[in-house]
């Protein structure tokens, strides 16, 4: 054979390769096998476009101006109320404190119910799993707007949705930890012939206890962040805040608000990983 | 014609290759030798320019290859083709589109990223696999192929590529004797047929010598020994390879080994005395 | 903490006792060393949840006022469905039976139709949001940024779609562009982005860079890389991410109505606001129904492709 260049490929070499390994050449139908997912998702793009309306997005221009500008432009500062930007700020810190600490101690025990090796009364597991899985099912932000229309607006309505969606998450997470516990550890204790109590208490907590301080850290940060917003619907801290500048038009105020709130999530976020350090000695990312 | 000029590599305060001076004239075929980290795999991927030289020139034709960039790299690099010592396929694609990897630079953007190849360019790639009979293997993927066929498909995507030179850093070494023999045979092979030039690292000496027109012999960075295969002595051998020689004088012992998990490196002055 | 509550301690097995005994005993030591910290964590704990009950208004008498009205609300909004008219349809003037099914599920059509609508929101949402993310994935992976530069901007970028609520992009998407589903759907597909960006990034970052070194050898240009040598690498977990993301923004268009982006959570919030207290139960029952198919609907088709990638 001499050198082999692509130019001197004849068409008859080709159509003996062809002849020879008919798979290797795609035909129609193998381009409509790998690109034919990508067209029906650009297709169903397209009508989702016009399904939507994507067109008014042209028109909202100016005011996607002005609403910009009013982020960037602050003005009349020293009237600010900053009062109660803080006090927003610092309902929405205790709601997510409260209720995470609240849906803790609640998980604690309903993860025990829901554990298949601790509670050994299967109808009883059953009902206690399709009760978390309806909690679960719905979500914060809908709790938050229950809670209003129960206990009335304001910050005591955010802590109750807060506990119950954390109820709902924590608990399965908390029984599925200690469904996974070295059984040889309980053994030991069992066989003392210590009672059940005993046995949660020497037998499973301190293997489950560094998993949930863990999840609770975890979910008092995400907490942190959906705390701003359960306001929105009107279950205080800084999303009521948010929402009261936004309906009045203060865009630049909503800005500096916005502001404030990432500088303590992101202040949330570091404590809580020292937090875990010293806790557990776990390092996460 | 390939020239290097006092080509040099550091790494912070290591210098990987130092001040390496050559000419290798087209067609020739080019062994390699040296103990692990003596500078053989860099001298290598200086040559097409996966690792960026510290000084020095490489000269092929009138161009300087240490100054090339961008579009003139990228077809520098499509000339000067290179096969690796783990093969480095796409393990998830499968073997034909390996090989049709080959020809990317010869295409417009649109068709390569795309992935559409013309018939031309996928006969030309089941030629090349069909030379190193692995035409059968065209629609498997990558990763369910052995050591020794992925190499083979290495090559033959080496091959699609057209190449002027073919750089070959250890590509046995990861592979039994017999898949070893059969890959160094192609290599020989498209050297003989095609007139490529061919620079192959070798850790095995009788390899370098069965196969080689022209051993290099490399160490701690610099080239200290250039000659034919009947030139090297073993007294010269021995001082290249160091603590490491018994090892490569008995190439079914290593051609199966990893060379990657060596023997720890000793002390040169010791292993000399 | 003592032994004392543990009677014969010695007799238990060697295995399982001996294990709980050692970390007991290691656990003891720890915690003499940090005594000094912890109380002075228990007091900062204490503090702030002293200040935590006084700002939330968490008091004795506001949970006793509140917490009966609570199981009073759940109790107004279980319908008052009757036995004997419960599957009576329409009568022919063309009102339902009150105390039917019927009447219950009056609106049941209007429904469907937004609980297609938050359907579709999602997939939109989705599938720009894993484009957006799919092509910044590469520039924000550190081994396959091409600069410095390119990279930080990038995953500045993406923690930016992140960091930001839904419901807060909704918001200002509401006010710039009008009550609609269209608002919801671009503050879905921005945060998509940026959380699946991420994911996709720290996916990219563990792709074995073999065969992007073999593309580099051919001459393939960056792009060419990262389709033919990172992407197939990377795709089935790619596929499963946005699967899982997809799941997660059928729940988020659900409520993202709450500030009129469109969706059932438009319906929802009306019928909770607006005293429809037994309508309140018709929405989230069929709400809770289609986040559960949809999440079962999403784990068949993931475990069918992981599955089907392995054995091929």
């Amino acid at each position: 054979m001499s050198i082999a260049t692509i130019s001197a490929v004849t068409e008859e070499q080709i159509a003996q390769v062809r002849a020879a390994n008919p798979r290797a050449f795609n035909t129609v139908w193998d381009q409509v096998k790998r690109w034919g997912w990508l067209f029906a998702a650009v297709v169903y793009l397209i009508w989702s476009m016009w399904f939507f309306e994507f067109g008014k997005l042209i028109e909202a221009s100016d005011r996607a101006w002005a609403l910009l500008r009013a982020f960037v432009v602050w003005e009349d500062m020293a009237e600010w109320q900053y009062r109660n930007i803080y006090i927003g700020i610092a309902q929405t810190l205790a709601m997510a404190f409260l209720g995470t600490l609240l849906g803790t101690l609640g998980s604690l025990i309903i993860g025990f119910c829901a554990a298949r090796n601790v509670n050994p009364f299967g109808w009883l597991r059953q009902i206690v799993r399709r009760f978390l899985d309806i909690l679960r099912g719905i979500d914060q932000l809908v709790w938050g707007l229950v809670f209003v229309r129960a206990v009335g607006l304001g910050p005591l309505a955010g802590v109750l949705a807060i506990f119950v969606s954390d109820l709902g998450t924590l608990s399965k997470l908390y029984s599925e930890a200690i469904e996974n516990v070295d059984q040889k550890q309980v053994e030991g204790v069992k066989a003392t012939g210590a009672g059940p109590l005993a046995v949660i208490r020497y037998g499973y907590i301190p293997q489950v206890l560094p998993v949930f301080i863990s999840q609770s850290l975890y979910f008092w940060e995400s907490n942190t962040r959906s705390a701003t917003i359960l306001g929105i619907v009107g279950a205080g801290g800084i999303g009521m805040i948010i929402i009261e500048r936004f309906r009045a038009s203060l865009y630049d105020q909503v800005a500096f608000v916005v502001l404030n709130i990432l500088v303590i999530i992101f202040f949330i976020d570091w404590l809580s990983k020292r937090i875990r350090l010293w806790a557990i000695g776990e390092q996460r990312d | 014609m390939l020239k290097l000029e006092q080509l040099t590599r550091r790494f912070g305060e290591n210098t990987a290759v130092s001040s390496a001076t050559l000419e290798i004239p087209d067609g020739q075929m080019v062994g390699i030798i040296g103990r692990s980290g003596a500078g053989k795999s860099t001298l290598l991927r200086l040559l097409n320019r996966l690792i960026d030289p510290s000084d020095g020139k490489i000269v092929f034709g009138d161009t300087d290859i240490a100054q090339l960039k961008g579009r003139e790299l990228r077809q520098w690099r499509s000339d000067c083709a290179m096969i690796f010592q783990q093969f480095n396929l796409v393990g998830r694609l499968d073997v034909v589109t390996n090989v049709l990897t080959g020809r990317l630079c010869d295409m417009p953007a649109w068709r390569s990223l795309t992935q559409i190849f013309t018939p031309r360019e996928r006969a030309f790639a089941i030629q090349a696999l069909d030379r190193l009979g692995m035409a059968h293997t065209a629609l498997q993927r990558a990763e369910t192929l052995s050591g020794g066929q992925q190499q083979r498909v290495a090559i033959a995507r080496a091959l699609a590529q057209e190449p002027k030179i073919l750089l070959a850093d250890e590509p046995i070494a990861s592979l039994d004797p017999m898949n070893a023999k059969i890959v160094m045979d192609a290599l020989r092979d498209i050297n003989k047929q095609d007139g490529i030039t061919v620079i192959c690292n070798l850790h095995t000496l009788d390899t370098a010598r069965n196969y080689c027109d022209r051993i290099i012999g490399m160490q701690d960075g610099r080239i200290v020994f250039d000659g034919t295969p009947a030139q090297l002595t073993n007294q010269m051998a021995r001082e290249i390879y160091g603590a490491e020689a018994d090892e490569a004088f008995n190439e079914a012992a290593t051609s199966t080994s990893i060379p990657t998990s060596d023997s720890p490196a000793v002390d040169t002055a010791k292993a000399i005395a | 903490m003592s032994d004392a509550t543990l009677p014969g301690g010695a007799s238990a097995p060697a295995t399982g006792g001996s294990a709980v005994d050692v970390f007991e005993r290691h656990r003891a030591e720890l915690q003499a060393s940090k005594r000094v910290m912890n109380i002075f964590v228990l007091l900062v704990f204490l503090v702030a949840l002293a200040l935590s009950v006084w700002v939330s208004d968490f008091l004795p008498e506001r949970l006793a006022e509140g917490i009966p009205r609570i199981f009073e609300y759940f109790a107004t909004i279980v319908p008052d469905l009757q036995g004997d008219v419960l599957f009576e349809g329409r009568g022919d003037d063309g009102r339902a039976v009150p105390g039917s099914l019927t009447f219950w599920y009056a609106d049941f059509w209007t429904y469907v139709e937004l609980i297609w609508e938050t359907i579709l929101m999602a997939i939109t949402a989705t599938l720009l949001g894993t484009a957006v993310a799919y092509a910044l994935s590469f520039p924000a992976a550190q081994n396959l940024a091409p600069a410095r530069w390119i990279y930080w901007i990038s995953r500045r970028f993406l923690e930016f779609c992140r960091g930001v609520p839904e419901i807060l992009l909704a918001l200002l998407f509401v006010f710039m562009i009008g009550i609609g589903p269209l608002a919801g759907i671009l503050a879905i597909a921005i945060h998509s982005a940026g959380a699946l960006g991420k994911l996709f990034a720290e996916v990219n970052e563990n792709a074995s860079s073999r065969p992007i070194e073999g593309i580099t050898a051919v001459g393939g240009t960056w792009f060419e890389k990262m389709a033919y040598a990172v992407t197939p690498q990377v795709l089935p977990n790619f596929f499963s991410y946005a699967l899982l993301r997809f799941e997660i923004n059928v729940r988020a268009s659900s409520i993202i109505g709450f500030v009129g982006a469109g969706g059932i959570g438009q319906e929802l919030n009306r019928v909770i606001s607006f005293y429809s207290d037994d309508r309140v139960l018709a929405v989230l029952i069929l709400v809770v129904l289609m986040v559960t198919v949809i999440d079962l609907i999403s784990e068949r088709i993931r475990l069918g492709y992981i599955g089907r990638e392995n054995f091929k």
